[in-house]
């Protein structure tokens, strides 16, 4: 019963969040210097006869509803996008969910190969070095995650694709696919799988580097309970203990890194896309700002917000999974 | 080691440059723009013979990522599908040729005839060649070329994605056509069934560029509008059937079948084979239908990849074959990297100037720049030269007007440029004199100027302050450079330099006056249109200043009469036009509303596959990639 009033709580927490978040961020948008119709409209200013241009003006403006108030622009377009209608790209001249699936699709798919593998190799480097730990080896482990927290992404990716892709040429430098590619799906979905080589080891560099530590850390201080001494006591297997008893109380944190990243799939890299040329959100929220391409903007940061603040309910139900003692109450 | 560093800077540079909003490294290299000028040079020499038939493939790295738009630039002007445009929808009836001038094309043009009539209009009356063939088989007649002008010119059309339906507004009845008031378009008949005629408003004669009135090109109506057909009548031309917006948004702005996106039929070069949205890579194949450009001359490269690449990276791109053309690099770093792969004998090169420049932009409308002799005292505070070179390493000339090194005009005009031309040597005792000379002679007390600080003047009974107010945009390294090479030496003159930076579409609103109009300058750079016409940039009608045809917002009769003589000389009588744009350059040098800063030399890198590859800055690579073939 707690439970059920406490979801309900934090739902309509989430509702009037959004409509808070959602209102803040239409005026401060809308405010911007800078005309959209002026920019969708381009250089047809110097191609037309000022009267000319001012009636496509006009138009234009009527089209995308920039005529009228901005507290009748705010409901017309929240009226919309609940109902599923994201408005109309001033930069892409098409309707916003034509734009913004593809990027998706490819921001998901990157992102969620270098979750997999951060995971796959942080969570057990992390245990083995809280077993061994201020070993050779944890300490050799401890200086090279250090290194790939600290490196900017664009750097190790430069390198990467100098070394990987120039020097020792195993890689595409750029893109998604290769150039003039044909064959069958699976050949395609290869092919891209091997674009995305350097992008995933350079978003897992420093993502390992990071999770790593967190394990590490957390895991150092479940070796030291009495539980797990009462365990390797009761003459359970080292194996045992380490990964049922101690790694499922460790996991609190690693649940909290695990719901950002789930959250962060959707969220593009502006370096990791400029660099590899991989066309993601993150570019695609940088161009529609500066190109004060609003409801794709808009779109992007308001499905933001709902991702993050349904991220903290996951987080909070996945406590309680991995954490028996967590109760989600009032 | 080295490489690797050089590498990472690169990289460092480039993003950083990247985030300025699109100006790009340059610097000044004498030599070069003296020895190099309009005609490209090129180190490759062909070591094979031009195939007979099409033949391989060739990759062509760009940095604007293409876009899913292939119909036109008022739906889409990206710079990478504009020139996907040129390569698929071909056969217009003027063009622009090699050596900078338009024609009518004699490849589609069978006869064309112009009309002066009576009450000042003119008629062209064009004749297409038989022969001609959409790349499905379906015979190219002039309801095609009718066809394109009703279409892009109705009411219809305007419903869609707010296509400006502005190409048809010099032709008579435009205004009743677009506006929906009447079905015929009085201006455009169908002559007969290879036969157009397009008539020309009065008010919009005489022009310079008419030829370029007489323009149609075919678009394919059995595609867009299949259940229609295009008739003649005495009140014009027009489209019969079911041609409404809900058709147009079928077959053109379906983004499963439209034309917009799919164009299935052409008549260019080449034809789309595909649109890879994930990877924003498009692939065209040869139109094996394709009647040639204007010289006959036809595609002998099978298939074109057009694929994004990153300024960090596309050098190691071309090292590495995947891809085989880099064109209009420019920036010390990118072109020193290029030269070093021409120099290991893996790549040849071809370089050529811009056709434009990099510039400070003046609001003349605003104090203190509405005065001349503000604006040259600003000029005389910069060494443009060595700004230049600092900028970009060597790759660049500097103008002292507003002309490209390309063209034409410049190259039969060398010499008096030199002779007649002031080139504003960095002199800060002549700014000082001019400041002078204008009245910038009291101090902020009113007493006379002591020879250090701001300037004042007096103006209607107030002392003014000699400041310059000056928007750049972030990141720009062209803004870094003049921030640390032009203050000093104005405050030294007595002007104060005040900076301002914002993002560029904030510049864009100062620079329209939609957004704060306090900016006395801002820098920026420009490119010259094919049809340049400079009486409309400086016309002193305040709405070709709000249209933003005059940029600068300068009222000054004389340089507005001296480029509105220009806009009547026919196209033919080259001798004038060049007396009278001399007259244009030397008042525009005089009154300075821009100071042109750096014009890039561009270079094209590629594989030495690529063979016969010649490009200008009025050639460009979606033109020369016709002449050129590939050796596998």
């Amino acid at each position: 019963m707690g439970k059920g009033r406490y979801l309900l709580k934090r739902l309509l927490y989430i509702i009037f969040v959004f409509f808070i978040i959602s209102i803040l961020m239409f005026f401060i948008y809308k405010l911007m210097p800078g005309d959209p119709v002026e920019i969708m409209l381009g250089d047809s200013k110097l191609n037309m006869k000022p009267d000319a241009y001012q009636a496509l003006y006009d138009r234009t403006a009527e089209m995308l509803g920039v005529n009228r108030s901005l507290v009748e622009q705010y409901f017309i377009w929240i009226g919309n996008m609940l109902t599923g209608n994201f408005g109309y790209s001033t930069q892409y001249k098409q309707q916003v969910a034509q734009v913004i699936g593809t990027p998706m699709r490819n921001t998901v798919m990157l992102n969620m190969l270098a979750m997999v593998v951060v995971f796959v190799i942080s969570i057990p480097l992390g245990i083995a070095t809280a077993v061994r730990k201020n070993t050779a080896f944890d300490k050799t482990v401890q200086v090279v995650t250090i290194i790939g927290y600290s490196l900017p992404s664009f750097i190790i990716a430069l390198l990467m694709i100098f070394v990987f892709a120039v020097k020792i040429p195993i890689f595409p430098i750029s893109g998604v696919r290769s150039p003039g590619f044909s064959g069958t799906g699976i050949e395609m979905a290869l092919d891209t799988l091997w674009h995305m080589a350097l992008p995933v080891i350079v978003m897992s560099i420093s993502g390992i580097g990071g999770i790593t530590r967190y394990v590490r850390a957390a895991m150092i201080d479940v070796l030291r309970m009495d539980y797990i001494k009462t365990a390797r006591a009761k003459g359970l297997r080292e194996k045992v203990v380490v990964y049922v008893h101690a790694f499922r109380n460790a996991l609190i944190p690693v649940v909290t890194i695990a719901t950002g990243w789930v959250v962060g799939l959707f969220g593009g890299s502006i370096v990791i896309e400029s660099v590899f040329l991989w066309p993601g959100l993150g570019k695609m929220l940088i161009d529609g700002l500066l190109q004060r391409d609003f409801a794709v903007v808009l779109t992007m940061q308001m499905f933001y917000v709902v991702l993050s603040l349904a991220g903290n309910v996951i987080m909070d139900i996945a406590y309680t999974i991995v954490d028996p003692r967590v109760r989600l109450e009032n | 080691m080295k490489k690797a560093l050089c590498l990472l800077l690169a990289g460092v540079l480039a993003i950083s440059a990247a985030a300025c909003g699109g100006q790009q490294t340059v610097t000044n290299d004498q030599t070069a723009s003296s020895s190099s000028s309009a005609a490209s040079s090129s180190a490759a020499e062909e070591t094979s013979v031009r195939p007979e038939q099409p033949t391989g493939q060739l990759v062509i790295g760009t940095t604007t990522a293409i876009e899913n738009d292939f119909y036109d630039p008022s739906f889409n002007n990206n710079a990478s599908n504009y020139k996907i445009y040129d390569l698929l929808h071909g056969l217009a009836t003027v063009t622009y040729t090699k050596e900078g001038e338009f024609e009518y094309d004699p490849t589609v043009v069978k006869s064309h005839t112009e009309t002066e009539n009576e009450d000042g209009t003119k008629t062209f009356t064009v004749t297409i060649n038989d022969g001609l063939v959409w790349s499905d088989g379906t015979p190219i007649t002039a309801k095609d070329f009718v066809f394109q002008l009703l279409l892009e010119n109705s009411d219809e059309i305007t419903t869609i994605d707010g296509y400006p339906a502005n190409g048809g507004v010099s032709i008579v009845g435009y205004d009743e056509y677009v506006a929906g008031e009447a079905d015929a378009f009085a201006g455009v008949h169908l002559v007969d069934e290879m036969t157009y005629s397009i008539t020309i408003k009065a008010e919009e004669l005489p022009y310079h560029y008419d030829i370029t009135y007489a323009s149609a090109m075919p678009r394919p109506m059995h595609i867009i509008a299949p259940e229609c057909d295009v008739v003649d009548s005495e009140e014009g031309a027009m489209i019969t059937g079911e041609f409404t917006s809900d058709l147009l948004l079928k077959t053109i702005n379906d983004t499963a079948t439209g034309y917009r996106y799919h164009p299935s039929v052409t008549c260019g070069p080449y034809t789309l084979e595909s649109y890879d949205t994930a990877s924003q890579q498009a692939t065209l194949v040869v139109n094996p239908s394709f009647a040639g450009d204007y010289r006959g001359v036809k595609p002998a490269i099978e298939k074109l990849v057009i694929k994004t690449v990153s300024n960090d990276t596309m050098m190691n791109e071309l090292e590495a074959g995947s891809v085989d053309l880099l064109f209009q690099s420019s920036g010390a770093d990118t072109i020193n990297a290029g030269l070093d792969l021409v120099e290991a004998g893996k790549v040849e090169k071809t370089s050529y100037f811009r056709n434009g420049y990099g510039k400070i932009q003046f609001d003349c409308s605003q104090f203190p720049t509405d005065s001349v002799a503000v604006r040259q005292a600003v000029a005389y505070c910069l060494d443009r030269g060595e700004f230049a070179r600092q900028y970009s390493g060597g790759y660049a000339a500097i103008v002292h007007a507003a002309y490209g090194l390309a063209q034409w005009e410049y190259q039969e005009s060398k010499d008096w440029i030199d002779q007649n031309l002031e080139t504003y040597e960095k002199n800060i005792d002549k700014a000082k004199e001019i400041l002078e000379a204008d009245g910038w002679t009291k101090n902020a007390d009113g007493s006379d100027y002591s020879g250090t600080g701001t300037r004042y003047k007096e103006v209607d009974g107030e002392l003014r302050p000699l400041v310059i107010e000056w928007a750049n945009s972030e990141g720009n390294p062209v803004s870094e450079l003049l921030s640390t090479m032009l203050p000093e030496a104005m405050a030294e003159a007595g002007m104060e330099l005040k900076a301002t930076t914002m993002d560029f579409p904030t510049m864009l609103a100062s620079m329209q006056h939609t957004g704060d109009k306090i900016y006395n300058m801002y820098n920026l750079a420009t490119g010259f249109a094919t049809a340049n016409s400079p009486w409309y940039y400086y016309s002193t009608d305040p709405t070709w200043m709000t249209a933003g045809y005059n940029s600068n917002w300068i009222v000054d009769q004389e340089l507005a009469d001296v480029t509105w003589a220009m806009k009547d000389t026919p196209y033919e009588d080259t001798e004038t036009w060049l007396n009278e744009w001399q007259a244009y350059i030397k008042t525009w040098n005089e009154k300075l509303p821009d100071i042109p800063l750096y014009s890039d030399e561009y270079y094209d890198f590629y594989s030495p596959k690529l063979q016969g590859w010649d490009t200008s800055s009025v050639w460009e690579w979606s033109r020369a990639v016709l002449d050129a073939w590939v050796t596998e």
